[in-house]
């Protein structure tokens, strides 16, 4: 048999309220954006901390957008049939997750109406600059990937695909660099960040998908085979392991320096630190604790334990983009070798404390709202949802 | 229904319009080719830390107050509209003045205190990572923010090696006593810092005269003369000498952004 794309009803009751809710908190997420502009000072942000999570979540949703989408369609480049079912699903939520990060971007930027200069002004030495063109070409792509999908252009559908899968790798690494580039924060700067970047992009992508997927059918009646899904999970623990061994790589590497013992103790080892959990709660529930789920056999077969480890994954995806960007932001930078200093008229050579307050939240969560949201509606909208999904894809 | 041509148009027009609309800039034009501005003028700074410990040390027994602004940031604050707002976190500053202290607490080491203020480099890390070429480097090698530009994105704020920039959290006429019209004013939402005066040094050149920022001009009129402002294109210029026959220390000199604020007498002779 072949795939069969088909809409779903959308007309229970348990449909709307969905939609609704959803609506709410999206619309919540833009309020608290539109009352933090209107009143001023309702975040943690300051003049040391200028970077906090809603930028944060500009690489984040980048990362979910390619993560499902490089799985999805590199099946779709070596024709690996049984994956097929998730190709549309997974290109339609890659361009609702670009949305999302670039609405992202929109929020974070403090002249909205200058927006447009960020297209307009190119710079060719700014990775952000690079990123916003990669950003807006990269929604396109996955449009035009969808559309052909739908068309069943064959051909089309697998130049697209493979175009797709190099977009998302350039977008993602990119994104990276944003950060990790950057010379004058020593917790900034690694090279391994990029690639760091595309395997985060793939375990929280792919870990969001499989929930994704398993509500979905779910709550549509539809048939999902577990043994597609086992597949899916162990690429997925797999890829996790590695964003770990990454982790280790990098934190061991920075504490080798002497010159950043001090930083290093403090992120590490510093509990009353928000830094200290953002790193920590990624390792232990978004690694290690998602990883023994897929792997212990009484639970790495059950498409409910598999969805949850999914799940606990993305959330804490987000703790690693905070650990990311905010520590190398809070620990002061030594401005002249050897001396201690501290500032009389600002915060310079103070640890600043960086707590994210509930408008911040709000922004970050109205917009994760806001992606499912369009899901929501989208599966009712577009065939996107597989009848079936079943492991063995007979050849017409 | 609308026809798909007459969609695609309208989108079209829609997208063309967006990119399009004419936009002021704060660039400079200079009179010279960027190429002679270069050849002929460098602008930099010298300071003489033995002198601006000893002002701030005075300031301070006279005062009581250990966060004394001594007159440099004062004047600079006065003269370049820069707010004062209570929460520190948020405050923008483009001077301020930090103490410094050799990290051997077993030796007792004594207390320096040194202004900060942008660098003026020559390799600008914020101009590299600058999403629209607002930040920009003149060919005099000011380092000037165009505010019509700016998107607010911070992102030179982090690549700064130097925190001498300040985003506008608040709206800056908020803490303005009183405003100098001639400096540009700035509104919420955008980043700011140090010019070293460009309006001043722009004017002075105009009319041939030696250019002298307000900071510099307050040191030498109320303070201890700490500040040394000039041309190192000119080889008589007083900075030159300074650089020529002292050991000068550049902040963070090992990332190669060759900062042009130098700081000279770092210990008591």
């Amino acid at each position: 048999m072949t795939v069969e794309f088909k809409k779903i009803e959308g007309d229970s009751i348990q449909y709307f309220a969905l939609v609704i809710i959803l609506a709410v908190v999206t619309a919540l997420g833009f309020y608290a954006y539109a009352l933090d502009r209107e009143l001023g000072g309702l975040n943690g942000l300051s003049n040391r901390v200028p970077w906090g999570i809603v930028n944060a979540g500009i690489p984040y949703f980048i990362g979910l957008s390619a993560g499902s989408l490089i799985v999805s369609a590199l099946a779709g480049v070596f024709n690996i049939k049984k994956y097929k079912v998730f190709s549309r699903i997974a290109a339609y939520m890659a361009a609702a997750w670009i949305i999302a990060a670039i609405l992202s971007i929109a929020l974070d930027i403090g002249k909205l109406y200058h927006f447009m200069n960020a297209v307009r002004y190119f710079n060719p030495t700014s990775i952000f600059s690079w990123n916003a063109f990669l950003y807006s070409s990269y929604f396109v792509i996955c449009s035009v990937y969808l559309l052909v999908q739908f068309e069943e252009m064959e051909r089309a559908t697998r130049f697209m695909a493979g175009l797709a899968v190099f977009w998302a790798v350039l977008v993602h690494s990119g994104t990276g660099a944003i950060y990790s580039f950057v010379y004058s924060k020593e917790l900034y700067h690694s090279a391994l960040t990029p690639p760091m970047f595309i395997v985060c992009a793939i375990t929280s992508g792919l870990g969001l998908l499989l929930a994704n997927l398993y509500f979905t059918f779910r709550f549509t009646n539809r048939e999902l085979d577990p043994k597609l899904i086992r597949g899916l999970a162990l690429i997925f623990a797999g890829l996790t392991m590695i964003l770990g061994y990454f982790l280790a790589v990098e934190g061991l590497e920075k504490g080798y320096i002497p010159a950043l013992h001090e930083a290093v103790q403090f992120v590490f080892l510093t509990p009353i630190s928000g830094v200290f959990w953002s790193f920590w709660l990624l390792v232990i529930f978004g690694i290690t604790i998602p990883v023994i789920i897929v792997l212990y056999p009484k639970t790495g077969y059950d498409l409910r334990w598999i969805s949850f480890a999914g799940i606990l994954h993305a959330a804490m995806v987000f703790a690693e983009r905070f650990y990311l960007i905010v520590p190398g932001q809070v620990f002061p930078e030594e401005y002249l070798a050897g001396y201690k200093l501290e500032s009389l008229h600002t915060l310079e050579g103070y640890i600043v404390t960086y707590t994210p307050t509930i408008v911040e939240w709000l922004q970050v969560i109205g917009l994760i709202a806001m992606v499912y949201l369009v899901y929501v509606i989208g599966v009712k909208v577009f065939a996107l949802i597989p009848e079936r999904a079943v492991e063995e894809v007979v050849e017409e | 229904m609308m026809s798909r041509r007459k969609f695609l148009l309208l989108t079209g027009a829609a997208a063309a319009g967006a990119f399009l609309i004419p936009q002021i800039s704060a660039k400079t034009q200079f009179v010279e080719s960027p190429e002679e501005v270069k050849a002929k003028r460098r602008w930099a700074m010298a300071v003489d830390v033995e002198k601006c410990t000893e002002c701030m040390e005075e300031l301070i027994a006279k005062t009581g107050n250990p966060e004394v602004k001594p007159p440099c940031v004062v004047a600079c604050d006065k003269e370049n509209n820069v707010p004062e707002f209570e929460d520190k976190r948020i405050d923008p500053q483009w001077m301020r003045i930090v103490k410094l202290e050799l990290d051997k607490p077993e030796i007792g080491p004594k207390e320096f205190y040194i202004p900060l203020l942008c660098n003026h480099c020559e390799h600008p890390p914020c101009v590299q990572v600058c999403l629209t070429q607002a930040s920009f480097k003149r060919p005099d090698g000011i380092v000037e923010i165009d505010m019509h530009r700016c998107i607010g994105c911070r992102y030179c704020m982090i690549a700064c090696p130097y925190g001498a920039r300040s985003f506008n959290f608040r709206n800056p006429r908020e803490g303005l006593k009183e405003v100098n019209l001639n400096v540009q004013m700035r509104t919420e939402g955008v980043v700011e810092k140090c010019t070293f005066c460009v309006h001043r040094i722009d004017e002075a050149v105009a009319k041939g005269e030696e250019p002298i920022p307000a900071c510099v001009e307050a040191c030498h009129k109320y303070g201890k003369g700490a500040l040394v402002f000039g041309n190192i294109k000119d080889p008589n210029s007083k900075i030159s000498k300074i650089l020529r026959e002292n050991i000068v220390v550049q902040l963070r000199a090992n990332l190669g952004t060759d900062p042009h604020v130098f700081y000279t007498k770092l210990g008591g002779e």
